[in-house]
């Protein structure tokens, strides 16, 4: 086999060793503090993730009008529910909703790398950032999809958004049957990183 | 054009749902966002940090754009920043490579053993305020945007350079405008050749895939990419 393709076999032990030498020294020296990247954590932990985004949709399933309000000014919309600091924050400053419907399906990418809306949908999965998932979506999305479990009709539309300047994209996806019963807090339940992304539907559990 | 911006096929998706897949992952990921809301272009309050280096996405993407292509799609994602970043620790001279070398080797054989727990907390307070505050590229100036909403433009084809804002696939191909952004926005760094920096229109164009692919493709889609106004050829009829 090619040299080129291969791992050394302490490929993992060997990153996490390297990273954690280039932390210590930037503390050493004093770059940064021994707190530093905890806190960065903690924000993605308790202010900036796809709760948020979860508590968004289901708002915008169980009222119409902040769904309107949510397309046509987003960060307007967003500034209207009790959210934590951070909103308009790191990749954030510029963010869009769009809204699936009958005989529309959004799909959010970044073919350059992964831009992705932090402050609703914390931090990309690794789906996300695939090369390949960046490559085909833009070329063959009812077959990627299909691969994702989600069956789009040939008569419906979808629209993909690659995310390549300031806009930060996030879909709202449709409400699934079987819901009607359910409060905000367990429709918000349903709602996945994935779901905002376009690569998945909601269903009642 | 790059290997790394002209993605046009591949085979199957890797449908890893996990953000990391590694701890050591977190920790590269905390490390450079410490260093963006740390770099000295910002307008954030001064702290005893030593970092007086310009540090955005535009030089972790530049990195990874530098790299073997090769190597960039053989190497995972937070690989890829654990050299880059390492790297541009190096070359400003913040640590050496020895001095890096020696520690993986000391934390290799001992991995448990801790970090340093010292430094002042006026450098978090910075790094929390950039991560809730942001660092909006919007310039609110007057601007005159070249096209307008409808018009059908072609995109150019800019030099390949140090690194781009323009996916590969749609260089040379033709949309149509479906808005123009509501103010100038600058872009990280200055592209030089590639000719994105400056603050300057964006617009969403909107692309029909068959024309993308030559028919190549599947039917019932529309592709939305926001594009510099730099990227934007002539308008055509």
């Amino acid at each position: 086999m090619n040299e080129r393709f291969k791992f050394p076999a302490d490929r993992e032990a060997r990153n996490a060793a390297r990273t954690k030498a280039l932390e210590s020294l930037l503390i050493e020296k004093g770059v940064i503090t021994g707190e530093t990247v905890d806190k960065v954590l903690g924000v993605f932990e308790t202010k900036m993730g796809p709760f948020n985004g979860a508590r968004l949709v289901a708002r915008a399933w169980v009222d119409p009008a902040f769904k309107e309000r949510l397309v046509a000014d987003t960060p307007a919309a967003i500034a209207e529910l009790d959210f934590p600091e951070g909103m308009a924050g790191a990749e954030g400053e510029h963010m869009r909703a769009v809204a699936n419907a009958p005989g529309v399906h959004n799909l959010i990418v970044c073919t350059l790398c992964s831009c992705y809306p932090w402050p609703v949908l914390g931090l990309p999965p690794y789906w996300y950032k695939d090369p390949t998932f960046r490559a085909r979506a833009v070329r063959e999305p009812r077959t990627v999809l299909a691969e994702f479990d989600v069956q789009i009709e040939p008569s419906a539309e979808i629209k993909i958004w690659d995310s390549s300047a300031q806009i930060r994209w996030f879909v709202i996806p449709e409400r699934p049957s079987g819901t009607e019963s359910m409060s905000e807090t367990e429709l918000a339940a349903l709602v996945t990183p994935e779901s905002m992304m376009g690569v998945a539907l909601p269903r009642a559990a | 054009m790059k290997l790394q911006h002209y993605i046009g096929g591949l085979g199957a998706i890797d449908f890893e749902t996990r953000v990391f897949v590694e701890p050591w992952e977190t920790r590269i990921f905390g490390i450079h966002v410490a260093m963006m809301a740390l770099s000295t272009y910002l307008d954030l309050p001064q702290t005893p940090s030593i970092f007086r280096t310009v540090w955005t996405w535009a030089d972790l993407r530049a990195g990874a754009e530098a790299m073997n292509p090769l190597d960039y799609f053989k190497f995972r994602y937070y690989e890829r920043w654990l050299g880059g970043v390492s790297s541009n620790f190096i070359a400003n001279s913040y640590i050496t490579e020895a001095e890096l070398d020696a520690r993986t080797e000391a934390f290799l054989s001992k991995p448990d053993a801790a970090t340093p727990s010292s430094g002042d907390p006026t450098i978090d307070a910075r790094v929390h305020r950039y991560l809730v505050e942001g660092a909006s590229p919007k310039r609110d100036v007057p601007f005159t945007p070249l096209f307008a909403v409808g018009e059908r433009v072609t995109i150019k084809n800019v030099p390949a350079a140090d690194h781009t804002r323009l996916p590969g696939y749609l260089r040379g191909k033709t949309g149509i405008v479906e808005e123009v952004y509501d103010a100038p926005y600058a872009y990280l760094c200055d592209t030089g050749p590639d000719g994105i920096g400056a603050p300057m229109p964006v617009y969403r164009v909107r692309f029909d895939p068959q024309t993308l692919w030559d028919k190549k493709t599947e039917t019932g889609f529309s592709i939305y990419a926001d594009l510099f106004e730099h990227y934007l050829g002539d308008a055509v009829a």
